[in-house]
């Protein structure tokens, strides 16, 4: 499934690019994001509680920033499994001058399995689309306040 | 079809569902009548700790008078709401939208405050409720207070209720003519591809289109609205041109059983025909 | 006594004998069993499509509370043969398939480790608490990509995703398509289907330590073919297991199989020592109970200007899932048998292509193979004729064979029985009222609506079958037998999970033997009680088990007329049997079935050489299959906003031969069209591109309910088969084959003023609007 999203965020590119790969920043904007350790160069452990309303999920795996372009671009790859399924894919941040703002571009391809995906597909895209809007959001408020 | 074990309350009062809330927050879901919640416990898609069946709680299941308003209360089941002869004649849209839900079982156990709580994207009340601008009553710990439907889809399968709330009842003013809900099923599932509920009020107004099962949450089709105000004869050609907006800006859902842009044509081609046949009833 | 002889039971539409316990909600279910000492097993199921095993860790699993074991298959595997296929396939590669998933998981719901406890509860608890690491690998789940060079591998140790290539060929289809005036082309795709039976499956294991035994309930239609082929799974001997179906809530051949889960339940109760029972969910039904059909194909048609059809050539591509079930590979080569459908069509070439790909296997599903060929024919002959400008009806009585031409021989090598194509055709269209639909369709169209009317004509084969043709047998034993009160027993090796054999095997016995129906118990079903069976499936049970029963009637009958001359004195030739009774001329005596087991049993006065009981079994071996056939007409009318199809009217004739119970024939032909309409109109199971299953439960997978389904008019022809003595030819499956392509017709012809030539199944409403929206043309 692609997903893709952008959001302007009120402040300078390299700021941005700056918090999108600072794990603490991302921590707080990932929704539901419960833990996020690194446990290398670039790479984290994370456990996130994610869904919609009381159909949340606990799902716990990995994390990598890659090609990281600073500050324009780079690639987050994830995958994570829980007990109602499991997820994996990649997402392409794009960061461009927008002004003194910056325009965030994310297009994911996001492989969802499992019950979810056997008996709540029709729920996933809009789920997905949510969950980014949400991390625009939180992520905007991060910047916001450092 | 074996749910997560769970710890069971069935409190008397309201204020005593409220408070059982407050204490396990988070790990509690509240069981009305039980068919969007449990079906999701069986499959472990959703495993509550605490289940708090308000099944009992007296006084939430009625559909009265209000001080001129129809009131109903949350745990009014479906099949009653259809039934109703004195609703039907007061708010004839309610018993519509009623008859389009799920099946006969569902409509003898799903209640009209569950399905709204719960704020499937799909549902049919969200539909009606929009389109009568209702007023929805919620119960919490600092007592009560009242939401237009308007503010109370938020986003998907979300409302205006807080964790520690409680909807308690539905208002909406008579509305016993020029109405009509169109809806097209997904077939596996019964649930709205696309439902469109229409109000003409009787006197001047302005009519009301609420559109459910196209986006991630219901919403008022204000472009068709807007379309049409100022027309004080709705003819079937103002009609259709009207009803072509209704899907704009709405971001349809897509899946395995209608694309956005079929979903986003069964709303216009659904709009269409709910506003002929509300002009109809006039 | 009067004498008149009482109406035949044969015949009647009875009401059937197993519906009041099953209304009631009284007959017993596997999921009904309750064994003392019971466990339950829950199964932990692969969420990829395709992955390696890294690691499983069963640690928190096993310290719940009320969880006796947790397995995987590096427990199990090493007990337990492979899963088997009897198909005979030519140059098959075929894996491995284990009761558990080894290293490797290939299918979404590949069974990767089992949990027994105490409870159901608890068992799924544990199965939650497994902890698999798995490494994903790339899947495939579109057949002609897998076989693409490059593409995933569902068993890279077999090198290819092509499991087999199989060739049916049948006159000079070369010349042929020399000598055709034009070659008319086209792509179908005939949809993957989820069977969905009201009860899934489910097994119950009980091994008796003391006696070695080992007792196995399924919701299976093949309890004697289990009985045969688990002892090469488990180490249990044939005469020491007894396999049992109880009511069985469904099969439509999803439940024509031996399941990993039954040997898995078999080998727990023994390794456990206490029964086991096991019962899948609904979405386990989904993920891993077979599907049917999904064969993509590519079709030419060689005809002449007049519209002759001088050969047919078929490239097929069949999607088997990721391993072989029982019969999986045969499948899509049995839509070759019946590719000719009703039509004399001298040369035919079929090349399949059965290919892996990470999905669950495909075996048989109501009409297995057959529906397939049928929607292509009769597709194709609509498609012929609108291009070659003939009328459909006239293309089809064309070339139907005479009903003196039968036995007729098809360029598939069969031998057609008996038939009389112009007449079941000729009585669909007066139920129709055909001309007054057309008149109705014209009227129709000149008011810009999409009415359509479509036809098919179809044959099928089924009564499975001779025995050289088939890959264990298929003869069918029955034994009947006079207890010593009177009553009569019969038993059969046919397996109804609700076909009512128990009524229509009493109304043949009933009208044989002259004893009230009442009188009469059937029993099946059990290994223990019908020692030998070939079971139920392939429209048989009738047809090859009743003639059995004719044979053990045949043999009954005569030894008791040798017992009522020695009791009436009489020669041999002078006994006379009439309505249950048997006498002599100038005897008043007319000796009773009770009269004659009695004396048969106690054995006092029996005559030289004969041994007492009133008792005959059978094994009656068909010679040929039967061929049921008939036309169907179906109305349809497309919401042009919409693309909704609404079907006005429905007419089915079939011909099954002589009806032994007019309501069991109607009751099949009217299940085997609702199944049809799914088909046709909405279900479909759906994978995405990663082999992940996205119809996992009723929420999304579409199956018709009474709302869908119109008033039939049902009507039939008799044309009795000379392949068995009951002249029947079975219709379980009949109503399924010969509706999805009256339907499409008449959906496509609806369509006809847009300029639609063709649309896959199914005939969803949204895909109907897309095509009318790429063939947009002003309503006139």
């Amino acid at each position: 499934m692609k997903v893709s999203s952008s959001a302007t965020i009120q402040a300078p590119r390299d700021r941005v690019f700056a918090a999108l790969v600072d794990p603490d920043v991302l921590r707080q904007s990932i929704p539901g994001c419960e833990e996020l350790t690194p446990i290398g160069e670039d790479r984290y452990e994370a456990r996130l509680k994610i869904g919609v309303a009381g159909l949340k999920g606990t799902y716990s795996g990995r994390a990598e920033l890659r090609e990281k372009h600073a500050p324009e671009s780079f690639t987050l790859a994830f995958s994570g499994k829980g007990g109602s399924g499991f997820l994996q894919g990649a997402a392409a941040i794009r960061l461009a001058d927008e002004d003194v703002a910056t325009r965030v571009t994310c297009d994911a391809d996001v492989q969802v399995g499992g019950l979810i995906a056997a008996v709540g597909s029709r729920l996933i895209e809009a789920t997905a689309r949510k969950l980014t809007d949400d991390f625009f959001r939180r992520l905007a408020d991060q910047i916001a306040s450092r | 079809m074996y749910p997560a074990s769970f710890e069971y309350f069935r409190p008397s009062t309201i204020d005593e569902a409220v408070a059982l809330l407050a204490q396990h927050g988070d790990d509690a879901k509240v069981l009305a009548g039980g068919h969007s919640l449990i079906p999701a416990m069986k499959l472990r898609l959703a495993r509550p700790k605490v289940i708090i069946d308000i099944g009992r709680v007296a006084n939430l299941n009625y559909i009265r008078d209000a001080d001129g308003q129809i009131a109903i209360g949350a745990m009014t089941p479906h099949g009653e709401i259809e039934a109703s002869a004195w609703l039907r004649e007061r708010c004839p849209l309610l018993a519509e939208t009623a008859s389009h839900i799920g099946d006969v079982q569902v409509r003898n156990r799903g209640t009209i405050g569950g399905s709204l709580a719960h704020a499937d994207p799909a549902a049919d009340w969200p539909a009606a409720i929009l389109a009568l601008d209702a007023e929805l009553e919620i119960a919490g710990p600092r007592g009560r207070r009242t939401v237009g439907a308007g503010k109370f889809f938020v986003d998907l399968l979300e409302t205006t209720i807080r964790p520690d709330e409680i909807l308690c009842e539905i208002r909406v003013r008579p509305t016993p003519r020029s109405v009509a809900y169109e809806k097209t099923e997904q077939k596996a599932s019964g649930f709205a591809l696309a439902g469109v509920a229409v109000v003409i009020p009787e006197r001047d107004g302005a009519v009301c289109v609420a559109v459910t099962g196209v986006a991630a949450k219901p919403y008022r089709a204000t472009a068709v609205e807007r379309a049409l105000a100022g027309h004080r004869i709705l003819a079937s050609d103002i009609i259709a041109a009207a009803a072509a907006h209704a899907a704009d800006a709405s971001d349809a859902l897509g899946d395995i059983h209608a694309s956005p842009e079929y979903r986003a044509h069964l709303a216009q081609v659904n709009t269409r025909r709910a506003l002929t046949r509300a002009v109809a009833r006039r | 006594m009067a004498e008149t002889a009482p109406a035949p039971y044969v015949g009647r539409a009875l009401k059937r004998v197993e519906d009041p316990r099953l209304i009631k909600g009284i007959g017993t279910y596997t999921d009904d069993l309750r064994l003392p000492g019971m466990l339950h097993a829950a199964i932990l199921r692969s969420p990829h499509a395709h992955a390696r095993v890294v690691r499983i860790n069963v640690s928190a699993a096993q310290s719940i509370t009320g969880v006796v074991s947790v397995l995987t298959g590096a427990e199990v595997n090493e007990h337990c043969g492979a899963v088997p296929c009897v198909a005979d396939i030519a140059d098959l590669r075929a894996p491995r398939h284990t009761v558990l998933a080894g290293d490797r998981v290939y299918f979404v719901g590949h069974p990767v480790a089992v949990v027994v406890a105490t409870d159901p509860y608890v068992a799924r608890d544990g199965a939650e608490a497994i902890d698999v690491e798995y490494d994903p690998l790339p899947a495939v789940a579109n057949p002609e990509e897998a076989l693409k060079d490059g593409s995933p591998l569902t068993h890279p140790d077999l090198g290819t995703n092509l499991a087999y290539t199989h060739t049916l060929t049948g006159g000079d289809v070369d010349e042929a398509f020399r000598r055709a005036d034009r070659v008319i082309k086209q792509r179908i795709v005939h949809q993957r289907l989820t069977p969905m039976p009201i009860e899934p499956r489910g097994v119950v294991a009980s091994y008796h330590v003391g006696e070695g035994t080992l007792t196995v309930w399924s919701s299976t239609q093949i309890p004697h073919l289990v009985r045969t082929l688990l002892p090469g799974m488990i180490k249990i001997a044939e005469n020491k297991l007894r396999i049992v179906a109880p009511e069985v809530g469904g099969g439509f051949g999803a439940k024509l199989n031996l399941y990993p889960e039954e040997a898995l339940c078999g080998h727990l109760a023994m390794r456990l020592g206490a029964p086991v029972k096991w019962v899948e969910s609904r979405r386990e039904n989904a993920a891993s109970t077979i599907h049917g059909r999904d064969q993509i194909g590519d079709y030419e048609v060689a005809v002449r200007h007049d519209g002759t059809i001088l050969g047919l050539k078929a490239r097929t591509i069949a999607d088997l899932g990721s391993y072989l079930q029982l019969l999986t590979p045969a499948i899509p080569t049995l839509t070759g048998l019946v590719l000719t459908g009703c039509y004399r069509i001298p040369a035919i070439r079929l090349d399949v292509l059965g290919v892996y790909t990470n999905k669950m296997s495909t075996d048989a599903y109501r009409g297995a193979g057959r529906p397939e060929a049928t929607y292509l024919i009769e597709r194709l002959m609509d498609i012929v004729a609108r291009e070659v400008g003939v009328d459909r009806i006239e293309i089809r009585l064309k070339h139907f064979p005479e009903p003196t031409e039968f036995p007729f021989h098809t360029a598939s090598d069969l031998k057609y029985d008996s038939g009389n194509y112009q007449g079941a055709l000729s009585k669909a269209r007066q139920l129709a009222n055909w001309e007054a639909l057309m008149t109705e369709r014209a009227a129709a169209r000149a008011a810009g609506r999409l009415l359509g009317v479509g036809v098919s004509t179809y044959v099928e084969i089924c009564a499975m079958g001779p025995s050289k043709a088939m890959p264990a047998g298929g003869w069918e034993w029955g034994c009947v037998r006079i207890e010593m009160s009177g009553k009569v027993t019969v038993i059969t090796g046919a397996t109804p999970h609700g076909q009512g054999q128990e009524t229509s095997f009493a109304q043949i016995v009933a009208d044989r033997l002259g004893v009230p129906i009442e009188d009469i118990v059937v029993l099946h079903g059990d290994t223990n009680v019908a020692h030998y069976g070939r079971d139920t499936y392939g429209s048989r049970a009738t047809a090859v088990g009743g003639s059995a029963l004719v044979m053990c009637i045949d043999k009954i009958v005569a030894k008791a007329k040798r017992l009522a001359a020695h009791l009436l004195e009489a020669p041999l030739d002078r006994v006379t049997f009439a309505n249950g009774r048997f006498s002599t001329a100038g005897n008043d005596r007319r000796l009773s079935w009770t009269e004659m087991a009695s004396e048969a049993f106690v054995a006092k006065n029996l005559p030289a050489e004969f041994e007492p009981g009133l008792e005959a079994s059978s094994f009656f071996e068909p010679e040929n299959f039967t061929f049921p056939f008939g036309a169907h007409i179906a109305v349809v009318e497309i919401d042009r906003d919409t693309g909704l199809v609404h079907i006005k009217k429905y007419v089915a004739v079939d011909d099954c031969g002589p009806q032994i119970n007019p309501l069991l024939v109607e009751g099949q032909v009217q299940g085997g069209i609702a199944h049809s309409i799914g088909q046709a109109l909405f279900e479909q199971t759906v994978y995405d591109e990663n082999g992940q299953l996205l119809t996992g439960e009723f929420m999304d997978y579409a199956i018709p309910r009474a709302g869908d389904i119109p008033e039939y008019i049902l009507g039939s022809t008799v044309t009795p088969s000379p392949s068995n003595p009951l002249g029947i030819k079975g219709v379980g499956e009949a109503g399924t084959i010969g509706a999805t392509p009256a339907i499409a017709n008449a959906v496509i012809d609806a369509l006809e003023p847009l300029g639609i030539k063709h649309l896959d199944l199914p005939l969803t409403p949204e895909r109907i609007w897309r095509a009318m929206q790429r063939h947009a043309v002003e309503a006139v």
